[in-house]
């Protein structure tokens, strides 16, 4: 991780983009083999693990999703104001920068005085030209659906209503980001969820966190 | 981490949500029921889902089935497992007749392969369980290109809502894994179509959910539904609401 990571990490993270969108199939093929290979012992692990969804586990995800949402928010209002982007990605731009706030705005609130606050942020080359701006925002929403849909799972049934208000909406951002870019907005007939790890190690990837 | 600069919070979050599901079983469960589209690889996985359903009814196991569906899950699969058969049917009927803009044919036959493989995906995880698909016409709405957008932009929307309503109604927490993955897809397609058109394809920063009794009311409104479809129909709790 470290390794790749820097505040020129520009470059990177277009080819990180292109790994996640070309190789994710790849990465489920394997996950998917490796559970018919097991048979008999996929049936007991099925069965839901781990941890029962509750109030403190919410926080805990809520706490999580905060993070992801600061980065988008940041990441949207910061190339905005780069200046760098017009028409249609502009206008893009825009629109999901009010909604990332939105999203942060709601988990503050719903996380009250616990709620963490927001790292700092270099965004390098991404924010200043319209083709890895596209390649981030694609990333960056796409890890979003991906990580929400990774928790949906563990969270309480009120918390879970409200995630899937706030996933729809990132989806919808992915697509458009997609369609903009010039890539299937709808790659797979599935999003797969992911575990928190490998979303962290995602966004460490960009090397938008300073 | 070998960057002692990076904000510890981010891992600390992520090492407490990693135990939650450390033996990634929610996830596993939600790949094997929503695979990917791609060719042998989806009949490989849905085949490997089928035949440990199959297994698990034949031993008479059927409590460590992949998912163990309760009555009120199976009737919210089989809610989405008509729509999915309306929706497929719907653009897959679209492509064959080719009357439609490339662009919204193009739309019709990503979008028609994802309908189909969340059709045989819901069927693997109903098992025996299943229902067979109604009757469909859909008269010129494949071939007439206005009614075809509107229908599929109706169509999306309210799918994706749908599904945000039954999430938090669903009793499995392996069934809520997998439907999730199967609803942000849905927005995509909604996104996209909408793109298509010229219309926003994100219009709020929060989407709202709408009932199932919402979604029945559109699905009667388009009188899609043929006569031959009234057993099948009837034979299915909460549809008709």
């Amino acid at each position: 991780m470290g390794e790749s990571c820097g505040n020129d990490g520009a470059t990177d993270l277009g080819s990180s983009a292109v790994r996640y969108s070309r190789h994710g199939l790849v990465r489920t093929g394997g996950a998917l083999v490796a559970a018919g290979a097991v048979g008999s012992l996929f049936l007991v692990r099925a069965q839901p693990a781990g941890t029962a969804p509750s109030e403190a586990l919410d926080r805990e995800i809520f706490s999580f999703a905060l993070q992801l949402e600061y980065l988008q928010a940041a990441f949207y209002a910061a190339a905005v104001g780069a200046g760098s982007l017009r028409g249609d990605v502009l206008e893009f731009a825009e629109t999901v920068a009010e909604h990332e706030q939105a999203h942060v705005d709601f988990l503050r609130d719903a996380l009250g005085a616990s709620a963490p606050e927001a790292p700092e942020f270099d965004f390098g080359r991404a924010i200043r030209g319209e083709r890895a701006f596209l390649d981030a925002a694609e990333l960056l929403e796409n890890t979003g659906v991906a990580a929400y849909n990774g928790q949906a799972a563990n969270l309480t049934k009120p918390s879970l209503a409200a995630a899937a208000e706030i996933v729809s909406v990132e989806g919808r951002h992915a697509a458009w980001a997609s369609a903009l870019a010039g890539h299937d907005p709808a790659p797979r007939a599935a999003d797969p969820g992911e575990p928190a790890r490998a979303i962290t190690a995602t966004i460490r990837r960009t090397g938008f966190l300073r | 981490m070998t960057d002692p600069t990076v904000d510890p919070t981010l891992d600390e979050l992520a090492a407490t949500l990693a135990d939650v599901d450390a033996d990634g079983a929610l996830q596993e469960t939600a790949a094997a029921a929503f695979p990917g589209t791609r060719g042998a690889f989806l009949r490989r996985s849905l085949g490997t889902l089928a035949g440990i359903t199959a297994g698990a009814v034949v031993a008479g196991e059927a409590a460590a089935a992949p998912v163990a569906a309760t009555e009120n899950d199976v009737a919210i699969l089989r809610f989405d497992l008509v729509l999915e058969y309306l929706q497929a049917g719907l653009y897959t009927e679209a492509e064959r007749i080719g009357a439609l803009t490339p662009e919204t044919l193009a739309w019709a036959r990503v979008v028609g392969a994802h309908e189909r493989a969340h059709v045989r995906a819901l069927q693997d995880l109903l098992g025996r369980r299943t229902v067979p698909s109604p009757g469909f016409n859909y008269r010129d709405v494949t071939s007439d290109e206005d009614a075809f957008i509107k229908t599929a932009v109706a169509f999306e929307d309210l799918t994706a809502a749908l599904l945000k309503w039954q999430a938090p109604r669903l009793d499995s927490r392996s069934i809520v894994a997998a439907a999730v993955t199967l609803h942000s897809v849905e927005t995509r397609h909604a996104a996209w179509i909408r793109h298509l058109n010229g219309l926003s394809p994100v219009t709020s920063a929060f989407d709202k959910p709408a009932s199932q009794e919402r979604m029945a009311r559109l699905i009667a409104s388009t009188g899609f539904l043929t006569r031959r479809s009234r057993t099948a129909l009837n034979a299915r709790p909460r549809f008709t609401g």
